[in-house]
């Protein structure tokens, strides 16, 4: 039997959305709210999937998720690992130790500062050692966190250029603690920057049983209804990773969500380049496409409080959504938001005989909204004589003011002069306004786009990277560069995905400053697909 | 001997103990004096916080108030900021090479000073004197960041570096002494380089009394209050530009994002600095205006519709419109949205011997020097 079936989801704070394509079409849609425990929603999704399609289990080859798991975990403090960390660099380093800056009650809860040792070691930039490796310290360490421990966490001075050290530590770990114990390589995370590499790494260790005890749950749940498929995980750039690559990985998925509505958006468009405008009910986040994908941002990132430096899309978020509401004084409009009815849109909005006007019956009152998303069991006016009443300046007035809300945030994601189309998706894309909208070639709402963060989960396409430090002086500059692809197709690979298929997305060359010589940085970013 | 020995020695009583809140704001305010350089201030930060946590004291006192004979030093980092943010320091550096200085001069070092009032050399010394339970000065060499030794008001005003003094981790320590700024500056480079790309620097041995005739004053206070008026912007969500240039007596010039980065490479185009070319579009009221801005390290030469309106050693800075934080020249990207603010050099910094050491042309920049306001004219 032909495994053309993909199902995907993807997990918001209030609903999760699933779909089951097969090849292009969308065979059903669902959105269910999400709980507590995330995996029983999603378990939930796919129950309405599964029976509303009437797909033969058998047809589905794969099953992907975009998830919030790893992300409540580390900002509740909850169901986290206890972490043994080991620091490669002194006596460099030291001065500032591992977990300074973090907040308390997460520091406790991995285990605070008794699990964390810095060892002599690391290396120099151009690959001496700063100082041999300590590998008696290592290993008096290892028997301190006997016990104690769930994972370790391991982060060497300039180890995502040269891996010894942290590869050696590794060893020692395992030799002492066994093979079960899980071990994050801070060289497998992020880059350049000791202590956001070092606090992603230690999150990532923190997070490993978390998505795990996830995956299994879900592994048993397809297994129980007759799946038998792979199972992936949304990461941070869009792409999908293999569930067991994302139980090692699991710091990949924090922004997996907004991630996952990019890529659905350009899948649903065949656009590849422009904005995604992902409409909610109480705001908006705007993300860049570039190439297919979601523009990296280069701020560094903090999550529970903790700065890290794992790559996340670049987003801009503003107060407007389909439930904010608007101030007026007769016809004149004197205020939009911040505030919003939220979920008490279907009570409070003049479309619902409510007493509050909002972005939504504006639209209503366009004429922009004009018939029900199938996946929502409301109407979307009740009252439409409520709506009969507002003045048409009123309107327009409302109208113009969103435009120009649209218009400012577009303007500021844009890199280039030239209009670009904009793609409109999420539960509120269709109180957007299309017409007119400055800056842009096209406003779109492609097909679906209520669950575009589930079909973006449904594509299977799995992003890797690599970067290394060459000296021009001495090495070829394109032999450099090929050296780094080569390894960034191997980190494919290890991802889940098929070789053959790598193709580069970016190539960026970082010179080092203020040092002589022609050093510079290559970092090399890969796509490649999960089936042939 | 404890900060307060000294204090009570010098008959001082007015000082201030810096706190983790002044700490935030200094960092903020001297990233943004650093014009784009001075490196990734988180080092410094989260330093001289894990000083404060475990309980050391962090005096600032005025330079008035330090005796005209004690020796005071500058203290920091030098070398390649990549290397500073991928090898942050063991600690014991700078206390090696200060107490090298001591040894060579036969003189306690009794205060320390910031070279510049720009990223992590404004909250390193800070560290180091919490540390060593002696005050730092709230004044410093430059008013903003300068990539080189030499390019400090110390220097203009007749103050050599030399001794200076550069360590390593391993403790490892190496003493120059030339009256050549410039000569002194290319030495402790290539101990930098020897060292694995930064060294930790111990430069500027001078009395009271030089430093306050030579040091720009007040400065670690303006950086501070210039972090306050961000974070309070931040908290209300308003942008914090205008208050930043008032405040400053800066001038805001333009607003765009930037559309083009050409950053050089090669050493015998670049002699080992980060430089390179940006350009900004105009958005708002600047539309259809276009803005150049070139860096060496640091933000140096402003262009806005071909017309030059910034030279070294004044003011150029690019501010984040929503958080009012600085974009750096190591971190800019297309696409950064971006105020240009200029604000005028220090009078210290302008004299003859000032433009000469770190004027246009200490930067390759084939123009004399002229003041904002003539450039605006």
């Amino acid at each position: 039997m032909k495994k053309e079936v993909r199902i995907g989801f993807d997990v918001g704070g209030t609903f999760t959305d699933g779909v089951i394509v097969k090849g292009k079409d969308i065979l059903s849609k669902t959105k269910t709210l999400t709980t507590e425990d995330v995996t029983s929603g999603i378990i939930n999704a796919l129950d309405d999937l599964l029976t509303a399609s009437k797909v033969d289990p058998l047809e589905v080859g794969m099953v992907s998720f975009g998830t919030t798991h790893t992300t409540n975990a580390i900002i509740e403090r909850k169901n986290l690992n206890k972490v043994g960390i080991f620091r490669i660099g002194a006596p460099a380093t030291t001065a500032i130790p591992p977990l300074t800056g973090w907040p308390n009650d997460l520091k406790e809860a991995i285990g605070g500062n008794e699990n964390v040792f810095i060892i002599n070691g690391g290396s120099e930039y151009d690959g001496r050692d700063i100082v041999p490796l300590d590998t008696e310290a290592v290993q008096n360490a290892c028997k301190e966190l006997e016990g104690k421990v769930d994972s370790v966490a391991i982060t060497g001075v300039f180890s995502p250029m040269i891996p010894d050290h942290e590869n050696r530590v590794a060893e020692i770990v395992k030799e002492v603690l066994g093979d079960d114990i899980h071990i994050t390589l801070s060289q497998n995370i992020s880059t350049i920057s000791l202590l956001e590499r070092e606090n992603s790494t230690i999150l990532n260790a923190s997070v490993i049983s978390v998505m795990q005890r996830s995956i299994n749950a879900l592994k048993d749940a397809t297994k129980k209804r007759g799946i038998e498929a792979s199972l992936y995980v949304v990461q941070n750039d869009g792409s999908v990773m293999s569930s067991d690559y994302a139980v090692d990985y699991p710091i990949f998925t924090v922004a997996s969500g907004p991630a996952a509505s990019v890529r659905g958006a350009v899948y649903l468009s065949g656009i590849t380049d422009g904005v995604v405008v992902d409409v909610g009910g109480t705001s908006t986040d705007v993300g860049y496409i570039v190439d297919g994908f979601p523009r990296e941002s280069a701020i560094t990132v903090t999550i529970g409080g903790v700065k890290t430096n794992i790559r996340c899309p670049d987003l801009l978020s503003i107060a407007l959504g389909g439930g904010t509401i608007i101030k007026n004084s007769g016809d004149k409009v004197v205020g939009i938001g911040p505030e919003s009815t939220g979920y008490n849109l279907v009570h409070l909005g003049k479309s619902f005989g409510g007493p509050i006007l909002t972005v939504h019956d504006v639209a209503v009152a366009r004429g922009g909204l004009n018939k029900n998303l199938d996946i929502f069991t409301n109407n979307f006016v009740t009252h439409p004589e409520k709506i009969k009443e507002l003045s048409n300046d009123l309107v327009m007035n409302a109208t113009k003011n969103i435009t120009e809300m649209l218009e400012v945030t577009i303007d500021q994601m844009k890199t280039t002069p030239e209009d670009i189309p904009a793609l409109i998706v999420g539960g509120g894309a269709t109180t957007m306004p299309k017409e007119n909208v400055s800056g842009t070639t096209e406003v779109i709402n492609p097909d679906h786009f209520e669950v575009c963060g589930a079909i973006g989960a449904t594509i299977a396409e799995i992003g890797a990277q690599a970067e290394a430090v060459a000296d021009l002086e001495v090495e070829d500059r394109e032999q450099a560069i090929n050296e780094v692809i080569e390894m960034a197709k191997n980190n494919l690979e290890i991802a889940g995905g098929v070789k053959d298929t790598a193709e580069v997305i970016d190539i960026e060359e970082i010179p080092f400053a203020y040092m002589p010589g022609k050093r510079q940085k290559i970092r090399v970013r890969v796509k490649g697909k999960v089936f042939n | 001997m404890s900060v307060y020995d000294l204090l009570e020695k010098w008959k001082v009583k007015k000082y201030r103990v810096i706190t983790l809140e002044d700490l935030e704001d200094i960092t903020v305010g001297s990233t943004l004096l650093a014009t784009g350089g001075g490196g990734d201030p988180d080092i410094g930060f989260l330093w001289a916080q894990k000083i404060i946590e475990d309980k050391h004291e962090i005096v600032l006192l005025d330079p008035e108030d330090i005796p005209d004979h004690e020796l005071i030093t500058s203290v920091g980092c030098l070398g390649a900021p990549v290397v500073l943010t991928e090898k942050p320091p063991g600690g014991n550096e700078i206390y090696k090479s200060l107490e090298a200085i001591s040894t060579y001069l036969g003189k306690d070092v009794n205060a320390i000073i910031p070279a510049e009032a720009g990223g992590v050399n404004m909250t390193i010394p800070m560290a180091v004197a919490g540390a060593l339970g002696i005050p730092v000065i709230d004044a410093d060499g430059m008013g903003r960041a300068f990539p080189e030794l030499q390019m400090t008001s110390f220097y203009i005003g007749g103050v050599s570096p030399s001794p200076v003094a550069a360590s390593n981790e391993k403790e490892e320590v190496c003493i120059v002494d030339s009256e050549e700024g410039e000569v002194s500056e290319r030495i402790i480079r290539s101990a930098a380089m020897a060292y694995g790309g930064i060294s930790w620097i111990s430069s500027y041995p001078m009395s009271g009394l030089e430093m306050k005739k030579t040091a720009i004053h007040r400065t670690v206070t303006h950086a501070q209050e210039i972090g306050k008026i961000v974070r309070e912007n931040q908290q209300i969500n308003t942008e914090p530009v205008k208050d930043f240039a008032s405040f400053t007596g800066g001038e805001i010039v333009f607003k765009g994002k930037v559309t083009d980065l050409n950053r050089d490479f090669g050493s015998e185009v670049t002699k080992g600095f980060s430089s390179g070319l940006i350009t900004l579009e105009g958005i708002d009221s600047y539309k259809n205006s276009e803005a150049k801005v070139m860096f060496q390290n640091e933000w140096l030469h402003l262009e806005i519709n071909g017309k030059t309106l910034s030279l070294p050693p004044d003011l150029i800075i690019l501010m984040d419109p929503e958080t009012g934080l600085a974009l750096r020249t190591d971190i800019i990207k297309y696409g950064y949205r971006a105020y240009i603010v200029l604000i005028p050099a220090d009078p210290k910094m302008k004299t003859d011997r000032g433009i000469e050491i770190c004027g246009p042309q200490a930067f390759g920049i084939n123009k004399q020097y002229q003041t904002l306001d003539q450039l605006k004219e």
